[in-house]
């Protein structure tokens, strides 16, 4: 049981971490393509937005470039540039601000530095001349750098004098026809409109973009309202860190950086990648880890709970099914146990029956009988012995079958043999035994029971039926016998005893209705007809030729059906022995017990005549002594004179003594034995006497013959 | 069959001769019945000369037992022959009497 506890857990222990391995692997290989689609869409996110700030840029490039030739036709009349600036402005909403710096004293009328400016101040559009004492734009950074390189340029980001933010420029050097540069035409873009740009939308919630410049530079980002100032200064720092390791992305397009955010320590990628041409700008993508992976992570916590739920049933229905094993064990445990009780059930009931090793070996009676039960025990009976020169034999039946009839059967074996240790009547036995049964039988089992008692010396059968099915006089047909009540059945019922006398060479066949109504695979019944017909010619067998013939005939009929009932039959063949007495002699006594003397003198005179030894001729006078002293006491009522005869009869190997008397029926061998194991104190008076007849003859037989009882006690020689 | 008692040294000796039938069992029984109430004296039962006994005898016996028993003294059988000791033997009284 322990061991298949352990099984159980251990399936359930394997399967959970079997579960776990699959749950973590999936895990892993989604967390891993999500990874790559993560780079993936960063990547794209970077492309696309790189694209649009580009656009944006192209357009402001393309805008001032449109008004080149504008401002180069307006040189001559230096006040109409403003006008011309302020035109950038208002077909590009985008711009902030533009102006023309033009080399110092180019137009000497206008002083040494000449700044014709648009801006923007609410919704109108303003111009001024910009350049004065306080702004000298020959020493601002855009200026110097396109008269530098002489080419179109974007500059780094600054914080405009005028607007106080942060600004990137495009500049784009005016030449005149000599190549000479004469100007320096400027466009004023705020950062804001690039991180706005740049930001308008996000690949995660919280991810956002940030624009750099060449050298590192933050250039535009997300909104404050957005992103703290602070975490963007951190991916910038981060980014130029060259401290921070960076792994190159799997299209070798992007490097990545992994970070933990300065407040809430949250884990964070940053993605970024240089612009492709100009400007060489640096753009760069930041996302945090939980946007990334909480899907997975809920999923894999969905599959956990089901996995769970799955284990949880999984184990419910090991455990059934290791219960369910453990109840079949225990039921075949049980089953083996009860099929073990039974074979010892069985065993000891078929010892109840006779037993064929110990069959009564005697000249003048031959039995057979066979119980064939149709499960391991039944409730068919039959029983035979010997006991005073009297044959004592009973066949029964017990309703159903199977173990509660085979209890009743052995408690109403135990009952006939009981009674019949002192009773000679088979009506008084069937009496005592019914009596008996009735007690308690809540059941409502009943036995159909006959039984008889057959004297062997006479032949004289009496018996007694209990409702069970008539023996059979082989040759001759059904025993005349009344039916009566099974046992079990009334308590106070009275039995009729009925007799008859068996010849020489009788045989009494008995049977049980497992014989009669044997069935075929047709469900056809064997049948008393069958039965008869196969007795009709047995009139000479032997018992155990008989039953083995009406076995044979049985089984021939019934062809291998099921046996659907116990099966017992018995035969009793009376052959009875013949004397040619050698000797007879004879006394007659009175009841008196001074007669004894008379008594003793015949037979000494009969040993004698025997030439007996002295030993077994003492033997044999002290057994016919007390049976002739049984009759003087008790045959006749007091002061009622009667007569005793004593026949002794003698073939040369049997001795038999014969006393005869004409008293009240009395049977001495019903009398219970005399307890010879008792202290001195304890020990009756009375009951030595048939106890030494018992002793000291080879068998004695009482039978009540004519309004005569009739005592003999046989001696072998 | 013929049958005495004397007293030798405190001992009752009961001497048996003969064969003891029913018959005669109700004239000895005349002459042994004072050994019903031995009064604490031992009883010595010779069977030297007992050549046969019925169990009205063996009851006689019995009744002196109970009697010896009741006093506290007890009976010894003495020359008992085989015959006589295999009806003893039957009977179960082989174990109630001492024997020599």
């Amino acid at each position: 049981m322990k061991l298949k506890t352990n099984t159980s857990l251990i399936i359930i222990i394997a399967a959970a971490v079997l579960l776990e391995i699959i749950s973590a692997a999936q895990y892993y290989y989604t967390r891993s393509l999500l990874a790559e689609e993560l780079e993936h869409r960063a990547e794209s996110e970077m492309t696309t937005k790189a694209i649009i700030v580009k656009t944006s840029l192209n357009m402001s490039e393309a805008s001032l470039n449109g008004h080149i030739r504008d401002i180069k036709r307006n040189l001559s009349r230096p006040d109409s540039v403003f006008r011309a600036v302020e035109w950038v402005l208002r077909t590009h909403p985008k711009v902030a601000g533009c102006g023309v710096a033009f080399v110092p004293n180019y137009y000497p009328e206008k002083g040494r530095l000449f700044e014709p400016y648009a801006y923007r101040e609410g919704d109108e559009i303003k111009t001024m001349q910009a350049a004065g004492e306080h702004h000298d734009y020959t020493k601002s950074g855009f200026y110097k750098q396109s008269i530098l390189l002489n080419a179109p340029v974007w500059t780094e980001p600054y914080i405009d004098d005028v607007f106080k933010i942060s600004m990137v420029s495009y500049t784009v050097p005016i030449w005149n026809k000599d190549k000479e540069t004469i100007a320096v035409f400027a466009l004023d873009l705020p950062i804001y409109i690039l991180g706005d740009t740049l930001n308008y939308r996000h690949i995660y919630p919280s991810s956002y973009d940030v624009l750099l410049t060449e050298e590192g530079e933050l250039l535009a980002g997300p909104r404050e309202d957005h992103v703290q100032r602070k975490d963007v200064e951190q991916v910038v720092s981060i980014i130029n860190d060259s401290a921070i390791p960076k792994t190159l992305s799997k299209t070798g397009r992007s490097q990545i950086a992994t970070f933990y955010s300065l407040d809430d320590h949250k884990k964070g990628y940053v993605f970024f990648a240089d612009f492709k041409g100009q400007p060489k700008w640096k753009i760069a993508v930041v996302c945090y880890d939980d946007e990334v992976y909480d899907k997975l992570r809920a999923m894999r916590l969905n599959i956990g709970l089901l996995m769970l739920a799955g284990l949880v049933i999984l184990s419910l229905m090991i455990l059934r099914f290791a219960r369910n094993d453990r109840r079949l064990q225990v039921a075949n445990l049980a089953k083996e146990r009860i099929d073990s009780e039974l074979r010892i059930a069985s065993d000891i009931q078929m010892q109840m029956l006779p037993r064929q090793s110990s069959q009564i070996k005697r000249d003048d009676i031959e039995i057979c009988g066979s119980l064939v039960p149709a499960r391991a025990v039944g409730g068919d009976l039959f029983d035979y012995f010997i006991r005073d020169e009297k044959l004592f034999f009973c066949i029964g039946d017990v309703s159903g079958k199977g173990v509660p009839s085979a209890m009743v059967m052995s408690v109403v074996h135990s009952l006939f043999r009981m009674a019949c240790a002192h009773e000679n009547n088979p009506a008084r036995v069937m009496q005592t035994v019914n009596e008996t049964s009735c007690e308690g039988n809540e059941s409502n089992m009943f036995v159909t029971m006959f039984m008889g008692v057959l004297d062997l010396p006479t032949g004289r059968l009496r018996y007694c039926n209990a409702g069970h099915d008539k023996p059979v006089i082989v040759g001759a047909g059904a025993l005349p016998a009344k039916a009566n009540l099974p046992v079990g059945v009334i308590p106070d019922i009275v039995y009729e005893m009925q007799e008859m006398m068996l010849t020489d060479g009788m045989t009494l066949f008995l049977y049980t209705d497992g014989l009669t109504e044997a069935k075929n695979k047709q469900h056809a019944m064997f049948d008393i007809d069958r039965m008869m017909n196969v007795l009709s010619d047995s009139a000479d067998l032997k018992p155990a030729q008989l039953l083995e013939k009406m076995n044979h005939a049985v089984h021939a009929f019934v062809e291998g059906a099921e046996q659907s009932d116990d099966l017992t039959m018995m035969a009793i063949r009376y052959t009875p022995k013949h004397y040619e007495n050698t000797l007879m002699e004879t006394l007659v006594l009175k009841n008196d017990v001074h007669e004894v003397t008379r008594f003793s003198n015949f037979i000494k005179s009969v040993t004698k005549k025997l030439t007996l030894e002295q030993s077994l001729a003492r033997q044999l006078r002290l057994a016919v002594e007390e049976a002739v002293v049984n009759v003087i006491d008790y045959a006749y009522p007091p002061d009622t004179e009667g007569d005793i005869t004593v026949h002794v009869m003698s073939d040369g190997s049997t001795l038999r003594i014969q006393i005869i008397d004409s008293g009240v029926q009395f049977d001495p061998t019903a009398k219970e034995k005399a307890d010879t194991t008792l202290s001195a104190e304890d020990r009756q008076i009375g009951g030595l006497g048939i106890l030494l007849v018992r002793e000291l003859m080879d068998s004695i037989n009482y039978e009540r013959i004519d309004g005569q009882n009739v005592l003999t006690l046989i001696k072998n020689l | 069959m013929n049958t005495t008692i004397e007293e030798i040294d405190g001992k009752y000796i009961a001497t048996l001769n003969g064969e003891m039938d029913t018959a005669a069992a109700l004239e000895a029984e005349e002459v042994l019945k004072p050994l019903y109430q031995s009064n604490g004296k031992d009883v010595i039962i010779d069977c030297n000369g007992l050549e046969y006994i019925a169990s009205s005898g063996l009851r006689i016996l019995l009744s002196i037992l109970k009697g010896a028993r009741a006093s506290g003294s007890k009976v010894v059988m003495r020359g008992v022959n085989d015959d006589i000791k295999n009806v003893f033997k039957l009977t179960g009284f082989i174990t109630l009497f001492e024997f020599e």
